[in-house]
């Protein structure tokens, strides 16, 4: 239990959700509690006590995003809704609470995974692990960004509409805005065609893992494929970018085998992606930019179609339902190689190199980053 | 004879907020039925399905199963028959023949709907009719009708039969001849299986219950139920397991085929091994493909995982393909569709049925395959010759044949097809499942296996303890608000909690649900202890901690440190607020408003 704690505070201060260790606190249950500090405090207790959960962080963000939900609580007391499509789906709303005693933090737990405390703090749980309750924090960080971006260049542009509750008119804060920053320092995979399965693992996992270290993403946000041979090399589902090691799973191209349902919830975008483009290497990611910036021109509905300057921007689900992306993606993926699912994240793909796919994801980061500097006059 | 009874125009159908059951009491002594409300404090907290019946039974815990006096429980949830994703399901309840335990089984088919149009949250049946019986309900009227069936009557009949007069429920002829794993089968192909409902059916001499009803479901706030639909769906679309390539939406719980060979925990030859070396011949794409496979589902579920072949004849579920298969290695795939079919036409249970015959196989080193099992399950459906013992189930068997080791079953009911060496939160659960050997009372396999919502050390019991008594209490939660476990491979409480309050009006919040569900639980619990049952009871065959399984490349399958499982069980009784011994305490009891 105590190795999970170490590593998932570790975690939360390498991706820059925390300042520094001493700001966040994790909690682990089985029948007793295992804790990051010496001291298990009475909050924390008396949650597990009523909350059917294993696992509790409560930590205050970093001072970019306590300064997002400083902003974000003034204009959405009580609850924040965000609007990119991964949280609508995974974490609909989150609760801010007016008060920090037992009572209230446990009725908003008991609604949802993760709530936000009257200093800004952020109080996540998991049902199952510890690690459920970081992916939680990491999400609501996520989701409070891109509100706030979002938010910030509606009002710029004049396209607020604080009536449905939707986006609020936010005045730009000078001290959040000073702590924007274009992804860096970029860490690129290595530039590897593989020759062997091996190879091919390794080039995955390589560049889960330089794909998160450069910023670009999260690490629970995205996932990774290489075709080789006559079998599709994919990550898990629901596993980190960064950790794939032993979380590939060989999928056979003719569909022999349903191994794959342990596979990426966009397995059948990748295969056709592969299949129309023959690129070997998709890479899918949440650059924050990416995605704020395609929800820039207003909703889009399933199957439409629109463009940032030469990006195609799509719009489907996660997954491979009715409205699936897999629906609508691979025909925008022949076109450019790249594109940006609306409100989700962006796929790109390359013919032999994952180098190449991650260097089209940073390019559309970087261009969509300086356009809303341009669009909000920073 | 034709009954009317109650008056079904005081119940406000459309006035759920109330949240009083309704349930219909029936006695086929006497012939008569009642309704009656269950008092709103009783209902709200135990919700409906496999919670309410829980608490009926609880008013008698130490009846035995084939005592007229032993109810037999039909009871839907608050969200069945609304619009929500997979929540087309009810429960059918009583104490278990096979086990000794209380017994419950989730089911689908079209009773659940037809029970809601009918005005009817419970049917509650005592009593023992002179003659066979089936009991048709119509609205709110009852006929108790004397039925000519013939014992030998292949369901497929009954159904035939009876179909005109609505949804159908309905025992075969292994009930009738004794077998003690014998299923009540829901319009022909849904069963509700495993702890010998059946035989406390048959045992009344009730052949079958009929529903049909014309009344609409009231939904409190259509609006929110179409949001709370919506989010379900979505949520649905996300999960690789459900709507994924090859997801069960696509080839049914068959696809668990490939992937638990690959994990090399594949029940073998008896559980002798966790790897099946032929198992591509019953891979769900073979299944798909040769026996031109179609969908059919449940009531307002998308996913649709059942499947049948050519003719509309039912195909088998993993746990049916791998014990039919793999358990017995078998590899002839037509063989283990016919002995499913026959299961379901005589009415019995798979899983037992098929670990029984590989429990005899291995006791005498022989091996049943091809036609000669399926000719093994026709003696087993029959009771007679060596079927007389066959359906007793592989405990009693082995037991009687002097190798009570061969009988891979917790509290006498046969392990399913998730070999706990290779999953440990599974050889857990397995244990403290409150109606035997049952993968569904907590179904760990979901973060085990399929990584969903995300993934445990599967070799592992750290944390396992805590995690198996939450899966347990929010199981007990699904089964009795009428939804599908299959759900939540993707979607979660928080969607449902906002279904139950669009459906019902009620605010309850998904932590609530969970907590309803631990009161559900240690209530089983505790009729369990009454009835006899406690630690020693709560514990593997000894095959799994002595012997490994089959390895394969890079991946050892060991024998389960035992002492690592006794502290993992100590921890649990500890979370659930047992005694050492398992005995739920007085202040757990208190605690949960059951004392
Ligand atoms: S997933 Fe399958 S069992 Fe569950 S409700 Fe749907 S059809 Fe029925």
């Amino acid at each position: 239990m105590m190795e999970t704690i170490e590593k998932y505070l570790g975690k939360l201060l390498a991706q820059g959700l925390v300042d520094s260790k001493g700001d966040a606190l994790l909690f682990s249950m089985d029948d007793t509690i295992y804790s990051s500090s010496n001291e298990v405090p009475h909050l924390v207790q008396y949650l597990f006590s009523v909350l059917n959960v294993t696992s509790i962080i409560v930590a205050r963000p970093s001072k970019l995003y306590l300064e997002v939900i400083r902003e974000l609580k003034r204009v959405y007391p009580g609850r924040i809704t965000p609007n990119d499509s991964e949280s609508t789906t995974f974490i609909h709303d989150i609760p801010v609470l007016g008060a920090m005693d037992d009572n209230s933090v446990a009725a908003a737990l008991k609604r949802r995974k993760g709530c936000i405390a009257p200093d800004g703090s952020i109080i996540t749980t998991g049902a199952i692990t510890l690690e459920q309750a970081f992916v939680t924090f990491s999400s609501i960080c996520f989701a409070l960004f891109v509100k706030y971006f979002s938010d910030v260049l509606n009002s710029s542009v004049g396209s607020a509409r604080d009536e449905d509750r939707k986006c609020a008119y936010i005045e730009p804060s000078p001290t959040i805005l000073s702590m924007m920053k274009p992804p860096g320092p970029i860490k690129r995979p290595a530039f590897i065609v593989p020759t062997s399965e091996n190879e091919v693992m390794y080039t995955i996992v390589d560049t889960g893992k330089a794909t998160v270290k450069s910023g670009l993403v999260d690490s629970f946000f995205g996932n990774i494929s290489y075709t080789w041979d006559a079998y599709m090399y994919i990550s898990q589902t629901a596993a980190a970018l960064d950790e794939l090691e032993g979380l590939i799973d060989k999928v056979a191209l003719d569909g022999s085998s349903t191994n794959d349902i342990t596979s990426s919830s966009e397995m059948g975008s990748h295969l056709k992606i592969h299949k129309m483009t023959m690129d070997r290497a998709i890479l899918h990611g949440h650059p924050k930019f990416s995605v704020i910036m395609s929800m820039y021109g207003g909703d889009m509905k399933f199957g439409e179609k629109r463009y940032l300057e030469d990006i195609p921007i799509v719009c489907g689900r996660v997954g491979g339902g009715k409205k699936g992306l897999v629906h609508v993606l691979p025909s925008a993926m022949k076109e450019s190689h790249s594109a940006i699912v609306y409100g989700h994240g962006t796929f790109a793909s390359a013919r032999d190199s994952f180098l190449d796919a991650f260097e089209r994801m940073l390019n559309i980061e970087i261009k969509c980053f300086d356009m809303y500097r341009e669009l909000v006059s920073i | 004879m034709l009954y009317t009874v109650g008056d079904f125009g005081k119940y406000k159908v459309n006035d759920m907020r109330s949240y009083a059951l309704n349930c219909l009491f029936v006695d086929l002594n006497s012939r008569t039925a009642s309704l009656e409300n269950i008092p709103e404090d009783i209902s709200f907290k135990f919700l409906g399905g496999r919670g309410i019946a829980t608490y009926l039974l609880s008013m008698n815990p130490g009846l035995q199963a084939n005592e007229p006096e032993t109810p037999l429980i039909f009871s839907i949830g608050p969200l069945t028959g609304s619009h929500l994703p997979s929540s087309g399901r009810m429960n059918i309840s009583s104490f278990s023949p096979l086990t000794g335990t209380i017994t419950s089984s989730s089911v689908g088919g079209n009773l659940c709907i037809q029970m809601r149009r009918a005005g009817l949250d419970v049917i509650h049946i005592t009593g023992r009719s002179r003659k066979r019986l089936v009991v048709s309900i119509r609205d709110n009227k009852v006929t108790f009708e004397e039925t000519d069936l013939r014992d030998d009557v292949p369901l497929g009949e009954v159904f035939l039969k009876l179909r005109s007069r609505g949804a159908v429920a309905a025992v075969g002829r292994a009930a009738f001849h004794g077998c003690l794993f014998s299923s009540i089968m829901v319009d022909g192909t849904y069963a509700a299986g495993r702890g010998g409902l059946g035989l406390v059916m048959a045992s009344k001499n009730l052949v079958a219950l009929t529903v049909m009803g014309n009344k609409r479901l009231g939904v409190v706030d259509r609006r929110l139920e179409a949001v709370a639909a919506e989010d379900i769906q979505r949520l649905f679309d996300a999960s690789p397991s459900i709507m994924g390539v090859s997801g069960i939406h696509r080839y049914g719980t068959a696809c668990l085929v490939d992937l638990m060979a690959s994990r090399r925990m594949m029940p073998t030859a008896n559980f002798r091994k966790t790897f099946f070396e032929q198992y591509r011949a019953f891979s769900a794409h073979q299944i798909s493909s040769s026996a031109k496979a179609s969908h059919l589902g449940c009531y307002a579920c998308p996913i649709r995982c059942k499947l049948k072949g050519e003719g509309g004849r039912e195909l088998p579920e993993f746990e049916t393909i791998s014990h039919f298969g793999a358990l017995n290695e078998n590899s002839d795939l037509a063989s283990i569709i016919e002995a499913n079919h026959v299961c379901n036409d005589a009415g019995m249970d798979t899983i037992t049925a098929a670990s029984t015959i590989a429990c005899l196989a291995e006791i005498r080193g022989e091996k049943y395959t091809g036609n000669v099992l399926v000719d093994m399950v026709r003696t087993m459906a029959s009771g007679q010759g060596l079927g007389e013992i066959l359906q007793l189930g592989s405990r009693r068997l082995a037991e009687d044949m002097g190798e009570p080791d061969a009988s891979m079953s917790v509290k006498s009911m046969e392990i399913p097809a998730y070999d706990p060496r290779g999953a440990y939160g599974m050889a857990l659960g397995y244990c403290t499942s409150t109606r035997g050997a049952c993968h569904l009372r907590a179904y760990p396999i979901s973060h085990e296996i399929l990584r969903r919502p995300v993934a445990t050390d599967r070799f592992s019991f750290q944390g396992k303890a805590r995690i198996i008594k939450i899966a347990e209490d929010t199981n007990a939660a699904i089964d009795s608000i009428g939804a599908c476990k299959f759900a939540f491979f993707g979607a979660s409480m928080e969607e449902y909690a906002i279904g139950m309050k669009a459906v019902t009006g009620l605010e309850i919040e998904p932590q609530d649900l969970v907590r309803t569900g631990d009161r559900i639980f240690t209530l089983e619990r505790y009729i369990n202890c009454i009835r006899g049952f406690g630690k020693d009871h709560d514990c593997l065959p000894d095959r799994f901690f002595k012997e490994p399984g089959t390895s394969g490349p890079g991946l050892d399958i060991h024998p389960i440190n035992k002492s690592l499982f006794e502290e993992a069980l100590a921890r649990y009784y500890n979370i659930r607020g047992c005694t050492k011994d398992g005995v739920p305490t007085m202040q757990r009891l208190k605690e949960l408003e059951l004392a």
